[in-house]
């Protein structure tokens, strides 16, 4: 079991002569292999994280002009809100005025229509008091 | 050995035999090597090496079938060898701890999952490589120079103020290590792969069929743990010896 | 009690002791590691690789007994 013999120098010389042989068409070609696909990886990454920083930098841009144009269109908003407002204002103020003048005119046509009544009324009430008179005491004593 | 031959006796039942330490020998000049060994540790490194030059044969960005399988298998040496030796020390040491990592797990897992005791070869019978104990530790010993050949290149001659280091009395203690880890990452090794196999092998022999199939199992996360433990340790001792007070100085 | 009935009885020591020890460290290490689970259960994943591997460290030490064992019975240098 324990009887050693040529076979162990010969069994150390196969396996350096095996390491160099693997050393050949395995451990440096697949090296390389996984080096350059490394390689290739963290530069696809790194473009790919470019892109994205990118596309981040772009969507917050858009935000931003978003919030303007959100801005912008409430003010138009607003002053239009505003301008409706004054306009509605207005109009009923005038709306009002109006309706006061003609109150007034109507008033005031009622006035002169009371007095001229008042006076024709007047009048009749004279002549009828005087009627009443000439009635009374007769023709002679009422001139 | 004509005492423990009562042992053997099994040997003689056809149906599983249990053999330790009867090899298949070849001879090359004057010196003997186990042929069994030298056979099917081919057989792994032709799976290693044809693994690999399918996967990188025709190389795409996107991975797809064995060129996937590899990749995600160097990713996880490369981890292994990166929590052992840290971002900037791992790369020159990729192909030694990669390789006693795929040799090792390649060979335990062959050993488990090929009926290689179905092939018949005179004298012996073929096994995981690392079943045999040359092969541990010329594993072993391959991570011990590796190891001072990391602290000498790194440090020239200062490497032998590690021996010295915290306090000069444990140099004793420390050469003594430099003897200790190649012998318990050798015997570590070997005595679980052996072990594994003797277990199978027994229970066979008692039960040939379905019962040893749990053990199998149990062998396989074995052996693939110790595949793990050996490139673990020898990334952990190559550390020891490139780091050093230089970087506590730095601190 | 001549050489080869000492080595068996060796052998059958040898596995056995060295059975105890890392029995119980693994229990330990196991408990331990149930305790750190319960009480971090993300760590799962990082605690049970870190335990697979101490475990493996502590069943080689096992396995040195096994060695021996498997030397006292089949390469044992005192039996020629």
């Amino acid at each position: 079991m324990f009887d050693f013999d040529a076979t162990a120098p010969l069994m150390a010389v196969q396996f350096l002569i095996l390491m160099f042989l693997l050393n050949k068409v395995f451990y440096t070609p697949l090296s390389k292999v996984l080096d350059e696909r490394a390689d290739y990886i963290q530069s696809k990454e790194k473009d790919a994280r470019q892109r994205l920083a990118q596309t981040k930098q772009l969507t917050q841009e858009y935000e931003k002009q978003l919030v303007g144009a959100r801005k912008q269109s409430q003010e138009v908003i607003a002053t239009a809100q505003a301008e409706a407002k004054k306009i509605t204002a207005d109009k009923l103020a005038e709306a009002q005025k109006l309706a006061q003048i003609q109150k007034e005119q109507v008033q005031q046509e009622i006035e002169t229509q009371k007095q001229s009544a008042m006076a024709t009324l007047e009048q009749q009430v004279d002549s009828l008091s005087r009627q009443i008179l000439e009635k009374l005491l007769g023709a002679e004593l009422v001139k | 050995m004509e005492s423990l031959e009562g042992l053997s006796v099994i040997n003689s039942f056809h149906l599983a035999t249990i053999e330790v330490g009867k090899h298949f020998i070849w001879k090359i000049g004057s010196f003997t090597v186990h042929g069994q060994v030298f056979m099917t540790s081919w057989f792994v490194i032709s799976v290693l090496l044809i693994a690999s030059i399918l996967a990188t044969k025709n190389i795409q960005r996107v991975p797809q079938g064995i060129q996937n399988l590899m990749e995600y298998v160097l990713e996880f040496l490369r981890d292994l060898a990166k929590n052992q030796l840290g971002e900037k020390e791992y790369r020159p040491w990729l192909p030694f701890i990669g390789t006693l990592f795929l040799f090792i797990f390649v060979s335990n897992w062959s050993g488990a999952l090929i009926p290689w005791k179905l092939i018949a070869i005179p004298g012996s019978e073929l096994a995981a490589p690392t079943n045999d104990i040359n092969t541990t530790v010329a594993l072993a010993l391959l991570t011990s120079l590796a190891y001072f050949y990391a602290g000498f290149s790194k440090k020239g001659l200062g490497y032998f103020a590690n021996y010295i280091e915290p306090i000069p009395i444990l140099l004793p203690i420390k050469i003594l290590e430099d003897f200790t880890k190649p012998l318990s990452l050798s015997f570590r090794l070997f005595g679980n792969i052996l072990a594994d196999e003797l277990v199978v092998a027994v229970l066979v022999f008692l039960v040939p069929l379905f019962i040893p199939l749990p053990l199998m199992a149990l062998g396989l996360f074995t052996s693939a743990i110790q595949a793990l433990v050996f490139a673990t340790l020898a990334g952990a001792y190559i550390h020891e010896a490139i780091e050093g007070h230089d970087e506590e100085h730095g601190h | 009690m001549d050489i080869s009935s000492a080595s068996v009885l060796a052998a059958a020591l040898a596995v056995g002791l060295a059975a105890i020890g890392p029995g119980i460290g693994q229990g330990n290490a196991s408990g331990q590691a149930v305790a750190g689970i319960a009480r971090q259960p993300e760590a799962e994943g990082k605690i049970r690789g870190t335990l697979l591997l101490t475990l493996a460290f502590m069943e080689s030490l096992t396995i040195y007994g096994l060695v021996i064992a498997l030397v006292l019975l089949f390469a044992n240098p005192f039996v020629k």
